[in-house]
């Protein structure tokens, strides 16, 4: 037994990311404000040097810490996109945060804390692990959001998500309470053991037990109705913390997600698909029809960030493997189109001032044409038009939908997606069809630049040859069901 | 028995009411003395189950340290806690609602309570006997082995605890004088004293 | 190499569409040019390996869909017809990039038509190079729509447009049979692999199918699903309307899309898919009549048109006839060498006509024209070359493939090979005469345009010269170089495994020993038909219009197209038209608005606001309503336990 506790092996990337980040903030203490840029860049090397360790790891299935650690396929697939949205994050806060004044070393640290806990949320494989890894997680991001401490809405955003983190968090450790009452044990093979031996009859406390632990995870990923804190962050976080909010910690929050209800609670697929399928619907409601009369971009991303995860609820209320590979195949294709349209969203100066109203975006096709295609595409790509990224996104677990006899739920998606066609399709309409307003700032820089090109073309070409990531997704879904 | 069973009600019963206590009385100061006064009694029930060291740490950091620090600055801050139960009333009927109704299913669900059968074999059999180690032994046994990982986590959410508490409020304000104190002592007595020839009776 | 030369176009589409702004109009013009011409000098050697040294092979890029047992694999696959193929399309295209860049010199869009000449080179590329139905259907409505694109080319002209559109259409007609036959053959041989495919099709030769309820032989019905697609891709009799009307676009994109390549795409896929067409011989008879009917029926309607461009683009339905009616007698190898030889005289008489009309400053009607020999004598030179070789006379290119496409007819020595032989003659004999009244009438006699334009009139330059050269070569030799290898004592060797006739089918043999008379009639006729030119345009040039005046009803019946135009006007379009104005009034406006979209849309809005509504900005609403929403799943968690236990 305490031989195999400290087998770091499958654990290296996070030690390594831990003692990186602990030193960066060393190197920014020592060095003083001045050296924001030069940690920010030593951040993204950090990022890259894990997901290299990450890469090196052996892919097969591994327990470390006394089975509080799991290393599989899924947990590599969802580490590299969690990886790749906190760096894509870090290099588009760049210039935004010397403009805006609060460019400040601790920015991309506590952003590397944040990727820490996130990576350990994806590896948790102990309840007590969970907890811990999103405690880590979110209190970095409660930070990062009213890190504009002068600005009353970035303050009042961050108070906001602490304070129902907070309850999430009681919510979560309730339910884990109650689970640990009933299985004695926290660990996730243990329980799932305990809920295979007793699946005739299972206690009550055990089915509450899953549904405030389910209840505490949707609102990490800002699923609906437990998406309300995720407007008014979003709008008042600065505008790269939003990004990074949007991407890295729903990737995180849903993996986590798919783990808890597929490892321990797997045998109760029964009670938690229902569970899934009501989130998703309310939350492809919510995100449809409350986006349509929101004048701020930011705030549309937010209802925006709300459907989509509705979307990919759909995958996992599937209940199967096929489920799985969808919801991970939709948010890898999210995360690029969301970083695509936060980027373009960055380049949204006028006069050296931020613009957040959509209204500013007319006619933005004649001034740059290149931002205002990144957003058109980016805006196609999720409101599902082929062959654009998200349209393949959306396929995979509309089919794994029907495939698992959940057909009102694909059609729900279905119309649901119409109606979010509509404010996509608005934005594309400002952008190309009416007069230009005030010119934006140029240039927009080039990390930025280089970003938003990046994951633009993603989008646009992912269709050539998306069977590299559906393969992978498939092994990492397989993964899951297999261990 | 009798006496333990007596001795766990009875801080039961004043933790709850205490935990309302602090949700419920208008003067902020006293919701912290109640909160003070749940800790003492989440402490006793500590005690009541052999858990000595979990009892201390709770009296002394949460009751030595965090009330009290609750209490400065609820003092110091001068909240009208009035004003913010304004909606009260208005929410009261289906906040009251939903309340109970979460209420009557917990209740019903702690009526309906079972162990799995095999949990005692899978959670129980790793704690040693209370008899054999005191349990702060015991603790210190598993901390650094067992749970290394997440007592390392929890380090670090301690760390990331208070880099938050420094970027959100430390200011580098200027024209503030700050203590040295390595300046202080270094000071050659020249730059501080300067002896004056006086002639007697002359005045200044 | 092999896959460079497909992916070539492609780049260069990309830079000169996407990078335009930075290009300009010249760069944009050299990374076209350079990437078809490099495509095209590529071809060359792959056209040495495979074809003529037999080295065929498939390279598998990357497996696009895998789904179940339905795998599409993006492939390039060289055997000696998709060699031949790149050859013919990269060559020409190159030759028709580069007059372009002289043609469209005062355009304002130069690099959006290079990036679509570019666009379509790949997308026909890919067509031809394809190893499976997936990607056959791939470069099918690519081609489709880079030929929309660029008949559309210039969108502030109506007529354009609407040409576009109706090219369009009349083709979603021909790919939704297409695209039938490709589900239907999948669902008789479970794959989409041509390999696979035609492995199968002798197997499976008398099975019966279940078509719109009725028991149908597969092969066949496949067959001629698939046959209806090429039909509307090479405007084929029915179907070829859409074609006269392309001559809207630039005159380099009726010479590359609408005359050498993509048109002639039915005609490939006919000989791609040889091993299935050989097992249908009911389909193949129904090809050969097709194809008969339409080189007659267009070659008459060529008679009398008075737009030049319209003449030559009857002419090429007309020839597209021939192509398939040879490839409905089983001598696939014919068709595609009539096939090559065509591209190279067909766009080289397009790419002289647009010189005409460059001249003459964009006048296209040849009742204005006249008298141009002396202006400008290279483009009249060129245009006989071009003419004849599409008559078929000794030893221009298009003597060699037509006879032999009328030796085959006459030698498959059944009923509709008969019949196609004696509609070819008759054919032959119109397309001589038309050519040659195209001649007179744009060269010979007085100019009857104005002076103005006369003045104007000048030789093209030389960047649009060049091309056309390398085009007439081919016209003149084309035909003797390939004879020995497509259809002569080579042959057999020469198609190797990429051509399947069944030895039953030897109309090619036949034709080879067919009596003198027919070997020569062709001939003959073409000399008769030029003869008569002479003598109404030349000799007599008021006797035209007394025929046409005699002979009122004929001359008009053929002038208005057989009337195809105004009976599918009759027949489908205005009654859709009605159906859809009635549909719209009533049922669309004041049904389906009413309750459907206006009023869904209302709700909508309704319901957004609403939903906005829901954040009131407030925490404790916030966090109230996430207790709500713990409780409500709760019980429904509890409600469902209950009902499950």
């Amino acid at each position: 037994m305490a031989k195999d506790i400290l087998v770091l092996g499958p654990a290296w990337p996070e030690v390594f990311l831990a003692c990186a980040a602990m030193a960066l903030l060393m190197l920014g203490v020592f060095r003083g404000e001045s050296s924001a840029r030069l940690v920010s860049w030593l951040s993204v090397g950090a990022l890259a040097a894990t997901a290299l360790l990450l890469s090196g790891t052996t892919p097969e299935r591994g327990l470390t810490f006394g089975g509080m650690f799991v290393i599989d396929s899924f947990a590599v697939f969802m580490k590299m996109l969690v990886l790749l949205g906190s760096a894509l994050a870090i290099v588009m806060s760049l210039d935004f945060n010397e403009r805006e004044k609060i460019a400040r070393f601790e920015y991309p640290v506590l952003f590397l804390f944040a990727t820490l806990g996130m990576m350990m949320m994806v590896s948790a494989s102990d309840l007590i692990s969970l907890y811990l890894g999103l405690e880590l997680q979110s209190l970095s991001l409660y930070v990062v959001a009213a890190f504009r401490r002068d600005s009353i809405r970035s303050t009042e955003a961050g108070l906001k998500y602490f304070v129902l983190g907070a309850l999430s968090s009681g919510l979560l450790l309730y339910g884990a309470s109650l689970i640990y009452g009933f299985a004695g044990t926290t660990s996730f093979a243990g329980i799932a053991r305990i809920m295979v031996d007793s699946a005739g009859d299972m206690p009550l406390g055990v089915v509450f037990g899953v549904v405030f632990i389910a209840a505490a995870l949707a609102f990490k990923v800002s699923a609906a109705p437990f998406h309300m804190w995720t407007p008014d962050v979003y709008e008042g976080a600065p505008t790269p913390v939003t990004a990074f909010f949007s991407v890295a910690p729903k990737i995180a929050a849903v993996s986590l997600l798919v783990r808890v209800l597929v490892e321990p609670f797997g045998p109760l697929v029964g009670a938690w698909q229902q569970i899934v399928v009501a989130l998703a619907v309310v939350s492809m409601l919510i995100g449809g029809f409350a986006a349509i009369y929101q004048t701020n971009i930011k705030r549309l991303m937010a209802y925006s960030s709300i459907g989509h995860i509705g979307y990919a609820l759909v995958g996992l209320a599937a209940g199967d493997e096929t489920g799985v590979r969808g919801v991970l195949v939709y948010m890898s294709i999210y995360l690029f189109m969301n970083v695509a349209a936060f980027g373009a969203i960055l380049c949204m100066r006028q006069q050296g001032r931020m613009v957040e109203r959509i209204d500013d975006l007319s006619g933005l096709a004649k001034n740059q044409p290149m931002v205002a295609a990144a957003l058109a595409i980016s805006m196609f790509s999720m409101a599902g038009i082929p062959p654009l990224a998200g349209f393949f996104g959306k396929l995979y677990v509309f089919l794994a939908a029907i495939s698992a006899g959940l057909y009102a739920l694909a059609v729900i998606g279905v119309l649901t997606s119409v109606v979010a066609a509509y404010y996509y399709l608005r934005i594309v309409k400002l952008m190309y069809f009416d007069d230009p307003v005030d010119v934006f700032d140029q240039p927009i820089g080039r990390p930025l630049g280089l970003v938003l090109a990046g994951t633009s073309l993603f989008t646009l070409l992912f269709f050539v040859y998306p069977a590299p990531l559906i393969f992978a997704a498939g092994l990492a879904a397989a993964a899951l069901y297999a261990g | 028995m009798i006496i333990q069973a007596l001795a766990f009600y009875l801080f039961s019963t004043v933790l709850i009411a205490a935990a309302v206590m602090v949700i419920s009385a208008r003067n902020p100061v006293h919701s912290v003395l109640f909160l003070i006064l749940a800790f003492f009694n989440a402490a006793g029930l500590f005690v009541l189950m052999g858990a000595e060291f979990l009892a201390m740490i709770l009296v002394v950091v949460y009751v030595g340290a965090v009330a009290v620090l609750f209490l400065f600055v609820v003092m110091m801050l001068d909240i009208d806690f009035s004003a913010l139960r304004q909606g009260f009333l208005r929410y009261a009927p289906i906040g009251g609602l939903v309340g109970i109704v979460l209420l009557v299913e917990l209740m019903w669900m702690a009526t309906v309570w079972a162990v799995a059968p095999g949990a005692s074999e899978v959670g129980v059999a790793r704690m040693p006997a209370a008899a054999q180690i005191p349990n702060t032994q015991a603790l210190g046994l598993v901390l650094y082995t067992r749970y290394v990982y997440v007592f390392q986590a929890a380090g670090l959410v301690l760390l990331v605890a208070m880099i938050g508490a420094i970027v959100l409020t430390l200011r580098q304000r200027e024209g503030v004088r700050r203590q040295d104190i390595a300046r202080q002592i270094s000071r050659p007595r020249e730059r501080s004293v300067e002896l004056v020839k006086m002639p007697p009776r002359a005045g200044v | 190499m092999y896959t460079a030369v497909v992916l070539l176009p492609l780049l260069g589409a990309i830079a000169a569409g996407l990078f335009a702004p930075w290009l300009k109009d010249r760069g944009s013009q050299i990374v076209s040019c350079g990437a078809v011409g490099l495509s095209a000098l590529l071809s060359l050697p792959i056209f040495y390996q495979v074809a003529l040294h037999g080295q065929s092979r498939t390279i598998e890029l990357f497996t696009w869909i895998q789904s179940g047992a339905f795998e599409f694999v993006w492939a390039v696959k060289f055997d000696t017809l998709s060699a031949v193929m790149v050859l013919v399309v990269s060559v020409v295209s190159s030759m028709i990039h580069v007059y372009s860049v002289g043609y469209m010199a005062h355009d304002k869009s130069i690099p959006r038509f290079m990036a679509y000449l570019n666009l379509f080179t790949f997308f026909m590329l890919a067509l031809v190079t394809a190893d499976n139905f997936g990607q056959l259907f791939f470069g099918w409505e690519g081609v489709g729509l880079a030929s929309y694109l660029l008949i559309g080319f210039w969108y502030d002209r109506p007529s354009a447009n609407a040409a576009a559109i109706k090219a369009f259409l009349v083709n979603r007609i021909g790919d939704f049979g297409f695209a039938l036959g490709i589900m239907g053959v999948f669902l008789v041989f479970g794959s989409v692999q041509f390999d696979t495919v035609f492995a199968a099709v002798p197997g499976k030769a008398n099975d019966m199918m279940n078509f719109l309820g009725y028991q149908v032989p597969a092969i066949t019905t496949l067959c001629l699903l698939l046959f209806v697609g090429a039909m509307g891709k090479s405007a084929q009799l029915g179907l070829h309307t859409w074609l006269p009307d392309a001559m809207e676009g630039p005159t380099p994109v009726s010479a590359l899309i609408h005359a050498a390549t993509m048109v002639t795409a039915g005609v490939f896929m006919v000989a791609r898919l040889s091993p299935m067409f050989e097992y249908a011989p009911a389909a193949l008879a129904v090809v050969t009549v097709v194809g008969a009917s339409t080189a007659l029926f267009a070659a008459s309607v060529g008679l009398v048109q008075n737009d030049i461009k319209r003449v030559i683009a009857y002419s090429t339905c007309s020839q597209l006839g021939y192509m398939f009616f040879a490839a409905g007698v089983s001598a696939y190898g014919v068709a595609i060498f009539h096939l090559m030889t065509h591209a190279f005289f067909k766009a080289l008489l397009f790419l002289v006509s647009g010189s005409v009309i460059h001249a003459l400053s964009g006048e296209q009607d040849m009742r204005k024209m006249g008298g141009l020999r002396r202006t400008i004598p290279i483009t009249y030179a060129l245009m006989w070359i071009g003419s004849l070789a599409l008559a078929g006379i000794p030893f221009f290119a298009g003597y060699w493939s037509k006879d032999a496409i009328l030796d085959a007819a006459w030698g498959a020595h059944s009923g509709v090979g008969t019949y196609a032989f004696w509609l070819g003659i008759g054919a032959a004999l119109m397309t001589a005469f038309y050519s040659w009244r195209l001649i007179f009438m744009t060269f010979h006699g007085d100019t009857r345009a104005d002076h103005h334009v006369m003045e104007h009139a000048h030789e093209s330059p030389n960047v649009m010269l060049y091309p056309l050269y390398v085009l007439a070569a081919g016209a003149v030799l084309a035909g003797m170089i390939g004879h020995h290898f497509f259809v002569g004592g080579g042959q057999e060797q020469f198609w190797g495994e990429s051509i399947k006739v069944l030895p039953q089918h030897d109309a090619l043999e036949a034709g080879h020993h067919a009596p003198f008379w027919v070997q020569w009639l062709p001939v003959a006729v073409a000399i008769i038909g030029i003869g008569i030119a002479y003598g109404l345009y030349i000799r007599n040039p008021e006797l035209p219009r007394q025929l046409a005046a005699r002979f009122k009803p004929l001359y008009f019946f053929l002038l208005n197209k057989w009337y195809f135009d105004e009976l599918y006007d009759l027949l489908f379009v205005n009654p859709a038209h009605r159906l859809g104005l009635s549909l719209w009034k009533k049922g669309d406006g004041d049904i389906i608005d009413g309750y459907g979209p206006d009023g869904i849309a209302a709700t909508t809005v309704r319901l957004a606001r609403r939903a906005s509504l829901l954040q009131t900005g407030y925490i404790y609403h916030y966090a109230f309503a996430m207790l709500i929403g713990v409780v409500v799943l709760a019980t429904a968690a509890w409600y469902l336990l209950g009902r499950a236990g």
